[in-house]
């Protein structure tokens, strides 16, 4: 159905204003936008193509929307994602809290998701006082939860592309695997081997 | 040949523009139709008018006397017990003497103007809040940044400045909990909104509606609808009926982002819900849908605005949105600069047009379906307010002027629709539309000297049975805001006499200082003419005929004539 092909299927959530859409555009688009805050509507799809490993791929990014108002819908979207960049802005314990709702959710629903944790807004936290998430529970949680942590500041786009370079070297390894097992369903062949049975039989 | 014929447009399907039958939207007459309620709308019109008489007696014992003197006009709905949300034409005009006091410890002084209703807000806590310096909130700081983006919005709550604006519209909870404010924080407003409701419940224990005050120089208008009461603070000369359906169209808003199924399922668990929780970050459709209806007459005629188009093109551009085929795929609209290009509709199915100007104001509202392809649920709460739709939004070209929504019933349907996109672009660059479309944006639509008929200066033409209108670019005199503004403001008040609830009218010449302008109603359109003050009567019916000729001419490239359907 799907012509435009997506290896990797990627998925940020986190609360509103934890900067997932900052995050998308400096990524895709290398841009940051000091316009002010909009709340994005539904979700915004985008693909952007990388190299990783040797190989091609394409990272097929949802950018969720972080209001309540969306949270039922937000399930559709981190099913079956390989990867899951749960965001949290330095500037704010609630929104560290709400995080961690779902890395649970992701790992009670999801378990062969790849959970990277983000905390947003670096930039901001050059001084002491404006960090509100204390660094060692942060790291603490995150080895607790094997997930990978990174500091990432939009507005300088420092760690911005090492953070999606790494998700994509890590599902780049395990494509290889998939690629010998296609896990998602190629009608046509089957519909082939389908046919091909019956007329052995 | 129906186009010479001399009775043009005198009935219905004959007018210009009109189609012989599929049409894209629902036709809506007149607006008093969509101010019923869509239960109740077919209630008859007999039971109306012994309504009509019985209040009329009761409100003269009504305890109008109560009422302060200068607030001079009080408009209420008689309630019949078994039918609550009745009837809505039922006014009655009473002046008062007394003071009047409200139920729950709310006093009203005789006021001399509405700056004067009172509430003197600002209690010491919301004091300490402002000049505390402890960082605030996120959910605060969202709305700082918000508010921020709406221009004016910084201001003090009940400052001069605050109090002279031209139009509040704010809306509450029947628990008396803000829910959006146009201006200002709901924070600061809450004990205001507290008297709002007390108002309209005091009047509710009566067994009536409270539906408007009309003080010398502001009306105040009342709407409550379901758990929510709306209510707008004007000074603008609209009449009351243009007002409420201005309030039915907030209330519309706030449906398509929740449905009224959620709406009333959170206020049922929890009366005192805090209903800005769910609708964070919708607050700007909600602006941006007052400001356009301050300026876009497609509100005032409930009509849809086409984009002129040469036929050939237009009819290209829908095959190739007919390409958007798929399973629970319902509509594919094309949208340019808050004009339709072209919709494509499963069969059988017809959009409202207040429903398309929710998508309009939901595409020009926002910046954030600039990137990638967004997928959205939303309700369109004409065709039915209790379920969602998802939208498919995307833009086609670089500069996003050409938006394109795709419309499914499917949540799941994402790529599917995605395809559809795809197939539908792919289709526009091989024909070379896009850029054709482009084209016909980039010139301005067209000017009224086109229409070659002297001292027109403006006019506004409306197919009543295909709901699309159409109107020439506001050239000189009318070029500035002001004078736009000034000139949208006469049509309004043409529009609101020709449409009096009271007394209808079909036709209106009235000679302003400095236009002249004449209105015309007929079974197949509604036009809004405006000339140079100098124009005798004669002329300018003269004129009428000689323009309804010419769009007649041209209906072609200004209407959608040939709409498809998947």
């Amino acid at each position: 159905m799907n012509t435009q092909r997506v290896d990797v299927k990627l998925v940020l959530l986190g609360r509103e204003y934890s900067g997932k859409t900052s995050l998308v555009e400096r990524f895709v688009f290398d841009r940051f936008s000091c316009t002010p805050y909009q709340s994005t509507i539904g979700n915004a799809f985008v693909a952007k193509r990388m190299e990783a490993k040797g190989k091609n791929l394409t990272l097929g990014i949802w950018d969720t929307a972080g209001s309540e108002r969306y949270e039922a819908m937000t399930r559709i979207y981190y099913r079956g994602a390989q990867a899951a960049v749960v965001c949290f802005d330095l500037t704010e314990n609630t929104s560290f809290q709400r995080a961690k709702f779902w890395v649970n959710e992701l790992l009670n629903c999801e378990e062969h998701c790849r959970v990277y944790l983000c905390a947003t807004k670096a930039d901001l936290v050059g001084d002491k006082m404006a960090r509100k998430v204390d660094l060692h529970d942060m790291h603490d949680y995150a080895e607790e939860m094997k997930a990978q942590l990174f500091e990432t500041s939009s507005k300088t786009g420092q760690n911005v592309h090492e953070l999606f370079q790494k998700i994509a070297d890590d599902c780049a390894e395990k494509l290889v695997f998939t690629d010998q097992t296609p896990r998602g369903v190629n009608i046509t062949k089957d519909a082939k081997r389908e046919m091909a049975r019956c007329c052995v039989k | 040949m129906r186009s010479e014929s001399p009775a043009l447009g005198m009935t219905e399907g004959t007018e210009p523009g009109a189609t012989c039958d599929n049409h894209l939207f629902l036709s809506v007459r007149t607006y008093e139709d969509l101010l019923s309620c869509d239960e109740e709308s077919d209630n008859s019109l007999q039971d109306n008018q012994e309504l009509h008489e019985e209040a009329g007696q009761s409100l003269h014992n009504w305890q109008l006397g109560q009422l302060s003197k200068p607030l001079n006009k009080l408009v209420l709905e008689q309630v019949d017990e078994e039918n609550f949300e009745g009837n809505e034409d039922i006014c009655q005009e009473e002046g008062g003497e007394e003071n009047f006091d409200v139920k729950d410890g709310v006093t009203c002084k005789p006021l001399n103007s509405l700056e004067e209703l009172d509430f003197s807000v600002r209690t010491d806590d919301q004091e300490a809040l402002q000049e505390n310096d402890v960082p605030r909130s996120p959910g605060q700081r969202n709305r700082a940044s918000r508010s921020s983006a709406s221009s004016r919005d910084s201001q003090d709550v009940m400052s001069e400045a605050w109090w002279s604006l031209n139009k509040h519209v704010f809306v509450l909870s029947e628990a008396g909990k803000p829910i959006y404010s146009r201006y200002g924080s709901e924070e600061a407003l809450s004990s205001f909104m507290g008297v709002l409701l007390a108002l309209v419940s005091f009047v509710q224990a009566g067994k009536n509606i409270m539906r408007s005050i009309h003080s010398d120089n502001h009306t105040v208008m009342f709407l409550h609808r379901g758990p929510l009461v709306l209510v707008s603070v004007s000074r603008s000369r609209q009449s009351e009926q243009q007002l409420a359906q201005e309030l039915h169209y907030v209330y519309n808003q706030i449906i398509s982002v929740l449905t009224i199924t959620q709406l009333n399922k959170v206020f049922k668990a929890k009366q005192n819900y805090d209903l800005r929780r769910l609708l964070g970050g919708t607050e700007r459709f909600l602006n941006s849908l007052l400001n356009l209806m301050q300026q876009d007459p497609c509100f005032l005629l409930t009509a849809v605005r086409c984009l002129p188009l040469p036929s050939s093109v237009r009819d290209s551009v829908s095959q190739s949105l007919q390409q958007a085929r798929a399973k629970d795929l319902v509509f594919a609209v094309l949208l340019a600069k808050n004009q339709l290009v072209c919709m494509v509709r499963m069969k059988d199915q017809v959009l409202h047009p207040t429903d398309l100007h929710l998508l309009l104001n939901l595409v020009s509202g926002s910046t954030s379906f600039r990137e990638g392809e967004v997928w959205t649920p939303i309700c369109l709460p004409k065709f039915n307010p209790e379920g969602f739709f998802y939208a498919h939004i995307s833009y086609l070209d670089e500069a996003c002027t050409l938006c394109l929504l795709l419309l499914s019933t499917d949540k799941e349907a994402f790529f599917t629709v995605s395809d559809c996109k795809r197939r539908v672009l792919a289709r526009l660059c091989k024909h070379d539309l896009v850029h054709a479309v482009q084209l016909a944006m980039d010139k301005d639509s067209y000017s009224v000297s086109q229409a070659g008929v002297p001292d027109l200066q403006h006019f506004i033409y409306k197919c009543k049975s295909t709901s699309q209108f159409t109107s020439p670019e506001m050239d000189a005199p009318y070029n500035s805001t002001e004078q736009r503004e000034r000139l949208f403001g006469l049509y309004q008040q043409l529009h609101s006499r020709i449409h009096s609830a009271s007394r209808p009218l079909k036709l209106i010449y009235h000679v302003w200082q400095f236009e002249t302008l004449l209105a015309w109603v007929t079974a197949g359109f509604e036009l809004y003419t405006c000339f140079s003050p100098l124009v005798t009567k004669a002329a300018a019916i003269h004129a009428i005929t000689k323009l309804l000729r010419w769009i007649k001419k041209e209906e072609e490239r200004l209407f959608i004539m040939n709409p498809l359907t998947f």
